[in-house]
């Protein structure tokens, strides 16, 4: 169900922040921005490669204290845009209307994947 | 209950004067940090005339930016069709500041959607990028010479890169041709449309 969150095949609602409306599903695929583990890039996307290391190696975000995403975290930034770090990410990021089913989902297949190189 | 006393009312002069010490050691800082929040949208002054920039439409007609400004109420986006981040929400923009303006075209409103791809937005590919979005009559898609795309970006592109993060602000064009408003990043199609309303 995560990887078919994320791609698409299962529709996601979600607006930009500043609108009344929900903009169609197809414009706000996760993977319209976001690479996820060892998997292609998006072309000249600026957005955040998604896997284990992003979300769980604790950084420090802005300067401030490490801080790490878990479960809770990662669903607060889909539905509110706010990070680890209680601060609002880019405009650019929908927030989505999802359920916890939905949002557990997408969080098990975002740490699932790893960015490290596979082994031989 | 006990009346307030001489404690009491020390106190409060006390809560006052640290208030508006506070307030006055914040005030120019929280202005100038709202200027610089900003800065990047709002009403443009003076009112910037847009430069003659050579353009090639969807519909294979090559025109003038200025020229095809001229007259009508204009809301601008810079985009490019092979775009899959953040162009599909504002062409999703476009699509219901259309729905919000039946009367568009007759009233001589504009959309421009304009490419900052030359190379790959050819006229083909520009046509499907307002089929996408179901695009009426009154919006156009547009892409300048290559050599004309930094002197687009000098005027619209608020200092951000031109291919991978782009600026996605709607820029509003007065019916004399002149750039006279720009609104905050992916502005809703609410606000695009009350603006087009009112110019």
């Amino acid at each position: 169900m995560g990887q078919d969150l994320f791609t698409g095949m299962i529709e996601l609602h979600g607006r930009i922040r500043t609108h009344t409306v929900d903009l169609p599903p197809a414009v706000v695929r996760c993977a319209n921005c976001h690479a996820a583990g060892s998997g292609p890039d998006v072309p000249r996307s600026l957005a955040p490669r998604l896997s284990h290391e992003l979300l769980l190696v604790p950084r420090a975000r802005r300067g401030g204290p490490p801080s790490h995403y878990d479960r809770g975290r990662f669903c607060t930034l889909l539905r509110a845009g706010t990070d680890p770090a209680h601060i609002l990410i880019s405009v650019e990021m929908p927030n989505y209307t999802l359920s916890d089913e939905q949002c557990w989902a997408l969080w098990r297949f975002s740490i699932a994947s790893s960015h490290a190189p596979a082994r031989p | 209950m006990h009346p307030p006393g001489p404690e009491h009312a020390r106190r409060r002069v006390c809560t006052a004067a640290a208030a508006a010490v506070l307030a006055a050691s914040l005030g120019p800082v929280r202005r100038a940090r709202a200027e610089t929040i900003h800065a990047d949208h709002g009403r443009v002054i003076p009112p910037v005339p847009l430069p003659p920039i050579g353009l090639r439409c969807a519909d294979g007609q090559s025109t003038d930016l200025a020229a095809l400004v001229q007259g009508r109420a204009t809301a601008l986006h810079l985009m490019y069709a092979t775009c899959s981040t953040v162009c599909p929400i504002q062409g999703a923009i476009f699509e219901r500041v259309q729905a919000l303006l039946p009367d568009q075209d007759r009233n001589g409103i504009l959309l421009l959607s304009l490419s900052i791809d030359p190379l790959d937005d050819t006229p083909a590919t520009l046509r499907d990028w307002l089929g996408r979005f179901h695009a009426r009559g009154g919006w156009v898609a547009a892409a300048p010479a290559y050599a004309e795309l930094d002197r687009l970006l000098e005027v619209f592109g608020q200092g951000r890169n031109a291919v991978e993060n782009h600026a996605t602000q709607v820029n509003i064009i007065d019916r004399g041709g002149q750039l006279v408003y720009r609104t905050p990043q992916l502005p809703s199609a609410d606000s695009v449309a009350d603006i087009l309303r009112r110019i």
